[in-house]
């Protein structure tokens, strides 16, 4: 999962969703860990501006 | 502010949102050394939400100040997908316009005033258990502090992390999310400058649309779960919706707010040994309305109480931390519980639906509680009742 900082809003909606720890909010930054992502898409479903991709 | 690191403290409460400082605030008071962690720079911001709040004097103390209310809300009214207004007034639905900024900041200035120590820019990003306690590793500028609590309070909002951390089921499914987009604007013109609107429909599926004068702007904003389209384009769609004809021709805006609200109804568990979940995190907010603040205040004063009650006891297991549980489950279980069935009727509705439940209802009502309403509207309209026939 990637995320386009341009798109987003940083409300952390993603993170409430997210099973594997794999979505951080730091400020106004999401960072993902690719490492535990399991592209489930959960993510990218709740996000209210689009701003997740595979 | 290092230095609060180098303690340990009774309660270690994280997240500085409403829940958190009203959490904390009661901690305090019952004579618990409390600390609470904030993991943005500024308490209050970004704000995630449309800024309704009821009445908190009576039951909490804390009286509407000129520094953060913005606007009286005297009712709603409720727009059907056809036209049809309803006119809601009094009781549950009377409240503020605040601003969540200077509201949160004042929440956490009422906590500290009564001894709560407050860290900010310092994010939780583990929790150990060790025997009867936890040790809370926090963030702050790039370096790692491991803090020790007795009981830590997760209120950590939407993100739901710390009670997840903590082996509580706290996060949420996508279908539990309802996906809200809003934009602030000045140059509004209300239909009424002290009400709130409320738009049902395609418009917004299985959601709302609403808005909120806020003084000299308003809060426009929809909320929409699962949908094909995302809430930015529902809700750019609504500003050029002809239902809004003329009433934006002059409004510009001056912020754009999104976030997640949590309907999904309250978790199963809020409670484990040393830990508390409270707020959206532990799913206490109405299914329908997603409003949130009132039920963190409740349920927050309530874990406070019982942390600060369980330091003084010297217990501070499960067992102990229970009656939190049972007590704002008393309080509150059953009316989310009920609201979350009516949501998933609701939610299925068509236009069609909605403005036979809407035709159905008078124009001006007196309450907003849900059962009752269906209730009235299925002994008008008894082709209504298939869909609640199991409800009501």
């Amino acid at each position: 999962m990637n995320v386009n900082i341009e798109k987003c809003g940083y409300c952390g909606a993603c993170v409430g969703v997210c099973n594997y720890f794999a979505i951080e909010l730091i400020e106004n930054k999401i960072k993902i860990y690719d490492d535990k992502c399991i592209n489930c898409k959960s993510c990218l479903i709740v996000c209210p501006l689009n701003a997740l991709y595979l | 502010m290092i230095k609060l690191f180098n303690e340990e403290y009774d309660v270690i409460v994280v997240g500085a949102g409403p829940g958190g400082s009203i959490s904390s605030y009661y901690a305090s008071k019952n004579g618990a050394k409390t600390l609470l962690v904030e993991k943005s720079q500024e308490i209050g911001a970004p704000v995630r939400c449309a800024e309704a709040v009821p009445d908190l004097s009576e039951e909490f103390g804390i009286n509407p100040h000129p520094s953060y209310i913005r606007n009286k809300i005297e009712g709603g009214i409720l727009v059907a997908p056809n036209g049809k207004k309803i006119t809601v007034k009094g009781g549950k639905t009377q409240g503020y316009i605040v601003d969540r900024k200077v509201f949160d900041k004042y929440l956490a200035i009422r906590s500290a005033n009564v001894g709560t120590k407050i860290a900010v820019k310092s994010r939780v990003v583990g929790l150990e258990h060790d025997g009867n306690k936890y040790t809370v590793i926090i963030n702050h500028l790039g370096n790692l502090y491991y803090v020790k609590a007795k009981i830590v309070i997760a209120a950590d909002g939407v993100e739901s992390s710390i009670g997840e951390m903590a082996g509580l089921k706290c996060k949420k499914k996508p279908t539990e999310i309802c996906s809200c987009a809003e934009y602030e604007m000045t140059n509004v013109k209300y239909l009424d400058k002290n009400m709130m609107e409320f738009y049902f429909g395609d418009i917004c599926p299985k959601g709302y649309t609403w808005i909120f004068p806020k003084g000299d702007t308003a809060n426009i904003g929809l909320g929409i779960i699962d949908s094909k389209k995302k809430a930015i384009d529902y809700l750019n769609e609504f500003l050029e919706n002809p239902l809004l004809e003329g009433r934006l021709d002059n409004a510009v805006p001056v912020e754009f707010k999104c976030g997640g609200a949590p309907v999904g109804g309250p978790i199963k568990k809020t409670v484990g040994d040393n830990i508390m979940v409270v707020g959206d995190a532990a799913g206490q907010i109405s299914p329908i309305s997603g409003g949130g603040i009132y039920f963190s205040i409740s349920c927050g004063s309530i874990a406070g109480t019982v942390a600060g009650e369980a330091i003084k006891q010297g217990d501070y297991s499960e067992d102990f931390l229970i009656n939190y549980e049972k007590q704002w489950k008393d309080k509150w279980y059953k009316l989310l519980k009920t609201e979350l069935k009516y949501k998933k009727i609701l939610q299925q509705f068509s236009e069609k639906e909605l403005n036979a439940l809407a035709d159905a209802m008078d124009d001006n009502l007196e309450e907003l509680e849900v059962s009752s309403l269906v209730y009235k509207a299925v002994k008008k309209a008894p082709s209504l009742l298939r869909y609640f026939k199991d409800l009501l």
